[in-house]
């Protein structure tokens, strides 16, 4: 368990306490947990005083205040998904309102000027007026279903625009909307084709923005994040490996290798990038396995070729750990580009009993 | 010294420092315990070192760089090592990795460690009771 | 393969007749069990097939295939005789009995009565068209079937064997205190390669063995790959704690280790097994009979 730190350092913390409570108040206005909230935030800090510079100090709290916000929408959000369970009719029927629900009206009224006027008319003759999905695809001649799928972006719009007024921010590429919407909307073929994890470690603007939109996405059992920025994080990311790959039924030696190719690639994120994050995931296709993508922002591996090579048995090459890395796994690609960092994609499938 | 569970301890015995390595470590952490041990080494003029790593269910490029570079400063200063208690998979893994340890000694648990440094003593290479 | 259709009716009139027919034929087959059942075993005889069973037992198979024949014949329904034919195949399998023998007494069979329809029936050519035509797709299905239960079963059982022989080639033998001898035997795939290695780092560290001697007489094929899990698993088992000895390296397994880059006088390679066994227990100290000439490695 962490210490109380002792001196000066209190201060400090205790100083940010008037703050924190603003960003909390803003976002989750009286939302029972919100004094919760802000507590552990402030714990957390604590916790992680010591590693922390003092003038960041301000910064990582903002952060850890709005990581510890996302994860109590989170844990909304998947209540609100099983609620229809226990059949509890005051609450909206889903988890979209969740963030709609405790927002500042001002707000809320910029973002839906800023839709079209047909999605602003769709959603409000849906959520206000209480039209059926049914009813409104028989007045505009279409089915229930596209309706609802209509529905369904037009909220995801709303949610992204609402996060843009509130923030006051202005999407500093042109690739970030697209990114916040299939954020938004938890579209996973669309945030794969727009590389949304990339796009979230390159721009800070919408790596802020994201985070209550990531809570719509997270909640998978077959998927980790690992942001990595430090030593500690190269073994919190092959832990986490170890972890998913156990749940999954890997054993014995292939763990091991599994673990050790994440530590090397986590360790180039950290020593040649500074910052970055891991992803593992399980895969189906085309063969059961697991796939660790390591993303970086870093300046990019000007010869790829290079950086894979080494003699049989013994550890040269430029002392990056791919090579090294690929022969721990099955398959091993490295996306580098001069400027914005490497993407390592390794896989491990799983053995097949005869 | 940092307060909390401690990661490493060292012992010493008669002119041997035993470490033992008792959780994962990050690289800052493998960097400290190597500090810490090469210090010992100096200041109790150890012969010999026997570092346990059977803890560790991860041995990477950077743990095994570290050990080697343990056991090449710990002979500089006139003291052998022996790496003992290395899991039979992370032993796999390590030797996928291509981080074969060379020119390390090597055993299989600490009782086999000093066996070893006590035959090294004895000036031979046979086993201990002298067969 | 003959024609079920000889004449101009559709396939539907023809089945129609034919389950009609059935009943007679079935019962025909029944009255004359004994002189037919007897019938197939001369021929079986005749064309050596199951010389591996004894009299009696082919007596009492030949009845409960004939038997399970005519109940399919009458219901129609393969299941039981699937039923049979794999506990049959479970039983003559490793007795060494082949695919085509169990197909050939089923096609014996099938002609046995075929030619006894065709005596009872050729007063009456077009009846006995319709009995053919009842009797033939079935008869077809039965043989298929007993084929088809033969095979799977057949595949089970090497697979099962394969396994088993998969453990066995791969044993790590214990032969005396701190010793353990890896003897590879067949071919090494990769995957095999690695499951022997992690085998061996199990058994190195259950046994507490120093000293491991892997011979490779027994492997004909070591090809690039196969070379590097070799280097890997000596250097594996050094980490452990334990040296390796090479024996059985043939020359050509020599000039592929060079070929990828090993250095193989940092490997402990001995000619032959008992050689490597001499220099085993020389490194555990040991002293074989010869006086020792000393040498401080």
């Amino acid at each position: 368990m962490p210490e109380p730190p002792e001196g000066s350092h209190d201060v400090d913390v205790e100083a940010l306490l008037p703050m924190l409570r603003r960003i909390v108040g803003a976002r989750m206005g009286d939302h029972p947990s919100a004094e919760d909230v802000v507590q552990e935030a402030v714990a957390r800090v604590l916790a992680a005083q010591d590693r922390i510079e003092p003038r960041t100090l301000e910064a990582y709290a903002i952060r850890t205040v709005r990581n510890v916000m996302a994860s109590v929408w989170r844990r909304d959000d998947t209540d609100a998904r099983n609620r229809h369970r226990t059949h509890d009719p005051s609450r909206p029927e889903d988890g979209e309102e969740i963030v709609v629900a405790s927002e500042e009206r001002s707000a809320m009224t910029e973002a839906l000027a800023r839709l079209s006027d047909r999605e602003r008319e769709l959603l409000l003759a849906h959520e206000v007026s209480g039209h059926s999905t049914k009813g409104l695809g028989e007045a505009t001649g279409s089915s229930p279903g596209a309706v609802a799928a209509q529905l369904a972006r037009t909220r995801a719009r709303l949610r992204v625009e609402y996060l843009l007024v509130l923030e006051d921010v202005e999407p500093p590429t042109e690739q970030c909307r697209p990114v916040l919407l299939a954020l938004s909307a938890a579209d996973r073929r669309r945030q794969r084709e727009l590389d949304a994890p990339r796009h979230l470690l390159e721009c800070p603007t919408c790596a802020r923005l994201s985070e209550p939109l990531l809570g719509r996405t997270l909640p998978r059992q077959d998927e980790v994040h690992v942001p990595i920025s430090g030593d500690p994080d190269i073994v919190a990311a092959r832990q986490a490996a170890r972890e998913l790959a156990a749940d999954a039924g890997v054993t014995g030696t292939d763990l091991t290798m599994l673990a050790t190719a994440v530590s090397e690639v986590a360790r180039n994120i950290v020593r040649f990038a500074g910052n970055g994050e891991v992803t593992i995931e399980l895969v189906e296709r085309p063969r059961a396995g697991i796939r660790v993508v390591a993303r970086d922002t870093g300046p990019g591996i000007p010869d790829v070729d290079e950086a894979l090579r080494d003699g049989f048995s013994t550890y040269n090459g430029l002392g990056l750990g791919l090579p090294g890395a690929r022969r721990l796994m099955d398959e091993f690609a490295v996306e580098s580009v001069s400027g914005h960092g490497t993407t390592v994609t390794m896989t491990k499938w799983f053995e097949r009993k005869a | 010294m940092s307060s909390g569970p401690a990661l490493v301890s060292i012992l010493r015995q008669g002119d041997i420092l035993v470490a033992s390595v008792h959780t994962a470590l990050d690289d800052a952490e493998m960097v400290r315990f190597q500090e810490d041990l090469v210090e010992q080494i100096g200041q109790y003029r150890a012969r010999g070192v026997i570092i346990d790593v059977a803890a560790l269910d991860v041995i990477d490029s950077f743990a095994a760089n570290t050990l080697r570079s343990i056991a090449d400063i710990a002979r500089l200063r006139g003291a052998h090592t022996v790496i003992v208690g290395i899991q039979p998979d992370v032993a796999f893994a390590m030797v996928s990795l291509g981080m074969g340890l060379a020119g390390v000694t090597t055993a299989l648990d600490l009782e086999e460690g000093l066996a070893h440094l006590a035959g090294i003593r004895a000036g031979t290479r046979s086993g201990p009771s002298g067969g | 393969m003959s024609d079920p259709n000889p004449d101009q009716r559709t396939a539907d009139e023809v089945s129609v007749e034919a389950q009609q027919l059935l009943p007679q034929l079935v019962a025909h087959l029944r009255e004359h069990r004994a002189t037919l059942r007897d019938a197939w075993v001369g021929r079986i005889r005749d064309a050596h097939l199951l010389e591996a069973m004894t009299p009696q037992e082919m007596a009492a198979e030949t009845t409960s295939v004939y038997d399970n024949y005519v109940e399919v014949l009458e219901t129609g329904s393969v299941e039981a005789l699937q039923h049979y034919a794999r506990d049959l195949s479970e039983r003559i399998i490793p007795r060494g009995v082949e695919t085509h023998e169990v197909v050939g007494i089923v096609l014996l069979l099938r002609d046995v009565l075929a030619r006894s329809l065709f005596e009872k029936y050729q007063g009456d050519v077009a009846l006995l068209n319709h009995v053919l035509d009842a009797y033939e797709p079935a008869a077809n299905r039965i043989a298929n079937t007993v084929a088809v239960s033969f095979v799977d079963e057949r595949e089970r059982v090497i697979r099962q064997q394969q396994d088993a022989i998969r453990e066995l080639s791969t044993p790590v033998l214990p032969v005396r205190e701190r010793l353990l001898i890896l003897p590879i035997i067949g071919v090494l795939d990769s995957e095999r390669a690695k499951q022997l290695t992690v085998q061996l780092l199990g058994g190195i560290r259950t046994h507490r063995a120093k000293v491991v001697v892997i011979d490779i007489t027994g492997a004909p094929d070591v090809d690039q790959t196969v070379a590097n899990h070799l280097v890997q698993t000596v250097d594996a088992s050094r980490l452990m704690g334990a040296s390796v000895i090479i024996t059985g390296l043939s020359p050509t397994i020599a000039q592929t280790l060079v070929t990828i880059g090993v250095d193989l006088s940092k490997m402990n390679t001995i000619g032959d097994l008992q050689g490597g066994l001499e220099e085993a227990e020389r490194l555990l100290g040991y002293h074989v009979s010869r006086k020792e000439v000393t040498d401080g490695s």
